[in-house]
């Protein structure tokens, strides 16, 4: 059975995409947020359980998955980004020199990190809004509910946090590309 | 138009309420010779319903027709306010407390801090209930799995003694259908009706007796203050006369669909007697004094209800 | 500067030619759509509307019945590193025999049952990509055939119900979502009828495309071998099968069931390690992170659009036809299958339909057929390039060798073949409505 197990391995645990050291920070971090799924899981099958045999459903099942499975999407964007697993189109990416490709990713970069910097100015204004009330004094924003857990303030601080580590992370590939030593063009060209 | 502007609703596009708020933009049209134009939007189209209140206090949209229960979570008065459990079974009678009861008064100090302008509100029929299981009485609550928001709704059945399950919208007509809830709370008859709701669950309980949600007509403070004293009229006027469409319109399609049902002959509608009705509003009471000493507001609004309804003879 | 002045026209078309370009950068997808929707709520509204933005990306996450989708990814790595996706597989195998392209007939069977699991796709194609695709290949498929059964099966979910897609469809055109339910059955069997013949037909033509067993290999295996080693398998699918309709979990739950199922058979099977737990785990995280950012983009990119007027656009652009009722609805296909290959589906229903279900109406036709119409639609929003959810799906598990490219080569006829059943609907409504 190792044939397709090593298939899969190839594609997903392959650590030679990972590029800086903060990059593999985060994705040896996994290791123990991935628990996260877990949990969320389990609650799903208690609640079941709960609802089905013994007619007592809870009441916090629902949200407590809702939310564990929110902060496993927003984790999932830098984790992504630091094995280099986001989705790109890569045929012309792929058919340019090394040094052309150096400088789109540079050019990448730049834009990444506009994107971040935008979203990091718009998640601080979601976030002080969850975390402080219009009078300006400290209040979760919670679910709303009898039980009200302050999950909505929380996701969106998260929100914050995974756009600010995004940001830094590709701080260091732009670094990383500009620094990066290309090969001889004609080399290359005498190749096509 | 010299002013040019995008409400957002709770509602999808083929639910009543939409059409009934485009019809009040229409009007607002009208009335204003042209000056003023705004287009209504659906659930979600620009910011998910939770975020309307601050999306209008931005100023990216300029206002919304939305139910108020969905910023509990910023401030419990938003709950009390938005959807006071089991308090109205007329919409009339909750419309009478935020014209004279003060309702009005408190709801456009709740919001103000948000940047936005209350204009005015709107009600609609008190929901029905889709049940796969006769519920005659309160006594038959008992241990039945319902479907209820969570929140305010969800503890006065658990109070009741029925067994209430948190489940998103998307899930409520499949989780009926197989039986992995016995009742759910969902919208008004027509609706429910129209959805199918009624032809895997046979039992509905109409007239409602458990909600009647608050539509909240807001606009953006800024955009409110930089308006002509007639303008700001016609809007104010406008919603007054979009809540009694609304109302009659909702009657008239909850009618049809009641005909329209009883062709069915496995659905039977259940009508709770006023015997039952006062037993769910005395539960529904405890949860509202549970709620009181939250807040400030919550408090106010507490004590401004119950004066209203006890002066009316209603508790 | 501002945007906005160049109209809702020109911006719509600024905006389309900003994703294209930026895509060719190679710069993550996500990124790019997530940018341009950036980049137009800046321009276009100034700096106070940027909040929409976030606030967006908090709605999608939000969002209840995506948590289906890690559990269904869950699913797919456990069965995959348990090696009961190795025994399924073979177990096929003895039973497709002699019959070239039989494993591949038979994985569209396994997806028409994974469709009637789940409302949400997503969480089937990386299951069927992690399940299927690897053991199609070691057993010789064809690579092109293999992922074009993958994605087109994968995509059943939204037509066979129970399916979101249906549902949303149903409480935005206010119409039955029982009959909704009952009407999609046919045409999704349709589809895999289409997808089944071409199957066979192509390995019939090429035996080669979908290797049979050779007579030797048959002598060593039996029926009852077979059986065997589907027993653990079809246990997974009678667990969510069985919460789902016997009524003990929903949709979304019975994702969970079948997750626990996998680890109480593995189990069994002695294959259960902490660290087989660990690193599917982690495997799903990852996955997750990179298709749930695909999505959180395209939701910010429909909220700018709607906000820029970009539904009324459409809406005009229809009520602009001065032609037979027929046409309009052709027309709205059209735009449905342009939007398609931008947007995921709620984008799609969220922007479009308010404005065409009460047209369908008032032109005379039924909107359950519409319905149905526009499911199959989005079926086909799923495999089409440049954004085609599929793809994106199957990419974040397929072998590394596999391109993007690859995949939208291999689905091209597969899309055919879904278009071949979009018109068939369209002009034999009866294929919808007759079970109603
Ligand atoms: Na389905
Ligand atoms: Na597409």
């Amino acid at each position: 059975m190792a044939d397709q197990s090593d298939i899969i391995d190839t594609a997903g645990q392959d650590e030679a995409e990972i590029r800086t050291g903060l990059d593999s920070a985060i994705a040896g971090s996994t290791k123990v947020l991935a628990w996260a799924i877990f949990a969320a899981f389990l609650i799903t099958v208690i609640e079941v359980f709960a609802r089905y045999v013994f007619n007592s459903p809870t009441f916090w099942a629902h949200e407590t998955t809702s939310f564990l499975i929110a902060g496993v999407f927003l984790i999932g964007g830098p984790v992504a980004l630091a094995r280099d697993k986001h989705i790109r189109v890569r045929m012309f990416y792929d058919s340019v020199s090394p040094r052309r490709r150096r400088m789109l990713d540079i050019f990448n970069s730049l834009v990444a990190l506009m994107f971040f910097a935008g979203l990091a100015f718009a998640s601080w204004i979601m976030v002080s809004k969850s975390w402080f009330n219009p009078s300006g004094a400290l209040h979760l924003e919670g679910t709303g509910t009898s039980w009200n857990p302050p999950t909505p303030a929380l996701l969106k601080l998260l929100v914050l946090i995974c756009v600010v580590v995004m940001f830094v992370q590709t701080v260091f590939h732009l670094i990383a590309a500009i620094r990066r030593e290309t090969p001889d063009t004609s080399a290359t060209e005498k190749g096509h | 138009a010299d002013y040019d502007w995008t409400f957002q609703t709770s509602e999808t596009a083929g639910e009543p309420g939409f059409e009934n708020k485009q019809k009040w933009a229409d009007e607002v049209g009208l009335l204003s010779g042209g000056r003023i134009e705004i287009e209504i939007l659906p659930i979600g189209a620009v910011v998910p319903h939770t975020d309307t209140l601050e999306a209008v206090g931005a100023g990216i949209l300029q206002g919304h027709l939305t139910d108020p229960s969905y910023f509990s979570g910023k401030d419990p008065a938003f709950a009390m306010m938005g959807n006071l459990v089991g308090a109205w079974s007329d919409p009339f009678e909750f419309l009478g407390f935020m014209e004279s009861g003060g309702g009005n008064e408190l709801y456009a100090e709740l919001v103000a801090p948000y940047g936005v302008q209350f204009i005015g509100a709107a009600a609609t029929e008190p929901e029905a209930f889709v049940s796969r299981v006769p519920i005659r009485t309160v006594e038959d609550l008992k241990g039945v799995k319902l479907r209820a928001p969570e929140g305010m709704v969800y503890e006065i059945f658990s109070k009741a003694g029925a067994a209430p399950v948190s489940l998103p919208g998307s899930e409520i007509f499949s989780a009926l259908d197989k039986g992995v809830v016995d009742a759910a709370d969902n919208t008004v008859f027509a609706t429910n009706q129209s959805l199918g709701m009624n032809d895997i669950a046979h039992y509905p309980l109409y007239p409602g007796f458990h909600s009647l949600p608050m539509i909240d007509i807001s606009i953006n403070k800024g955009v409110w203050d930089s308006l002509p004293e007639d303008l700001q009229e016609i809007l104010t006027v406008s919603v007054k006369q979009f809540s009694f469409n609304h109302i009659y319109s909702v009657r008239q399609l909850d009618a049809a669909a009641v005909e329209k049902a009883k062709e069915n002959p496995e659905i039977e509608i259940i009508n709770w007697s006023g015997d039952e009705r006062a037993k769910f509003r005395r539960i529904a009471q405890q949860e509202w004094q549970n709620w009181a000493p939250k807040t400030e507001m919550t408090q106010r609004y507490y004590d401004a209800v119950t004066a209203y309804l006890e002066g009316r003879n209603l508790l | 500067m501002d945007l906005s002045s160049i109209g809702i026209e020109y911006g719509s078309y600024l905006l389309v030619g900003a994703i294209f370009l930026l895509l060719l950068t190679g710069q993550p997808l996500a990124w790019v759509t997530g940018c341009v929707a950036l980049v137009f709520t800046f321009g276009w509204f100034g700096p106070m509307a940027l909040p929409l933005v976030t606030s967006r990306i908090f709605g999608f996450i939000t969002e209840y019945s995506l948590v289906a989708i890690p559990m269904f990814i869950l699913m797919a790595a456990l069965l995959d590193r348990s090696g009961i996706a190795k025994s399924l597989f073979n177990g096929m195998r003895i039973l497709a025999g002699r019959l070239p392209g039989g494993v591949a007939v038979q994985t569209l069977i396994v997806a028409i049952l994974m469709a009637a699991m789940s409302g949400v796709i997503g969480g089937e194609i990386v299951l069927l990509g992690i399940l299927a695709l690897p053991q199609m290949l070691r057993l010789g498929y064809d690579r092109s055939l293999s992922i074009g059964v993958v994605c087109a099966g994968g995509s059943l979910g939204t037509m066979m119900p129970p399916s979101i897609v249906l549902i949303i469809y149903g409480l935005v055109a206010n119409t039955s979502i029982a009959d909704l339910f009952i009407a999609a059955i046919t045409p999704a069997l349709l589809l895999l009828g289409f997808y089944v013949a071409y199957v066979l037909f192509l390995c019939w033509r090429n035996p080669q495309l979908g290797p049979p067993m050779s007579r030797e290999e048959m002598a060593q295996e039996s029926v009852a071998s077979a059986l065997r080693a589907l027993a653990a398998p079809l246990f997974i699918v009678f667990v969510v099968l069985g919460s789902i309709y016997g009524g003990i979990a929903s949709i979304t739950e019975a994702a969970a069931m079948g997750v626990s199922a996998v680890l109480i058979i593995s189990l069994l099977r002695r294959e259960l390690t902490l660290k087989m737990v660990q690193d599917s785990l982690v495997h799903t995280l990852e996955t997750c992170g990179m298709i749930i950012w695909i999505g959180i983009a395209a939701a910010v990119l429909v909220g700018v659009y709607n906000l820029m007027g970009g539904n009324r656009f459409v809406a005009q652009a229809i009520l602009g036809i001065d032609a037979a009722p027929v046409f309009i609805i052709m027309v709205m296909m059209l735009i449905l299958l342009v939007l398609g290959m931008f947007l995921d589906w709620i984008g799609i229903a969220l922007l479009t339909l308010p404005i065409f279900v009460p047209i369908v109406v008032q032109l005379g036709y039924d909107p359950i057929w519409f319905g149905i119409l526009f499911a199959v639609n989005m079926q086909v929003s799923y495999l089409t390039p440049p954004f085609g959810p599929a793809a994106f799906y199957l990419k974040s598990v397929a072998p590394k060798e596999i391109t993007l490219k690859h995949i939208y080569v291999a689905l091209l006829p597969f899309i055919a073949l879904q278009l071949v059943v979009l018109a068939t609907i369209l002009f034999f409504p009866p294929i919808a409505t007759w079970l109603i």
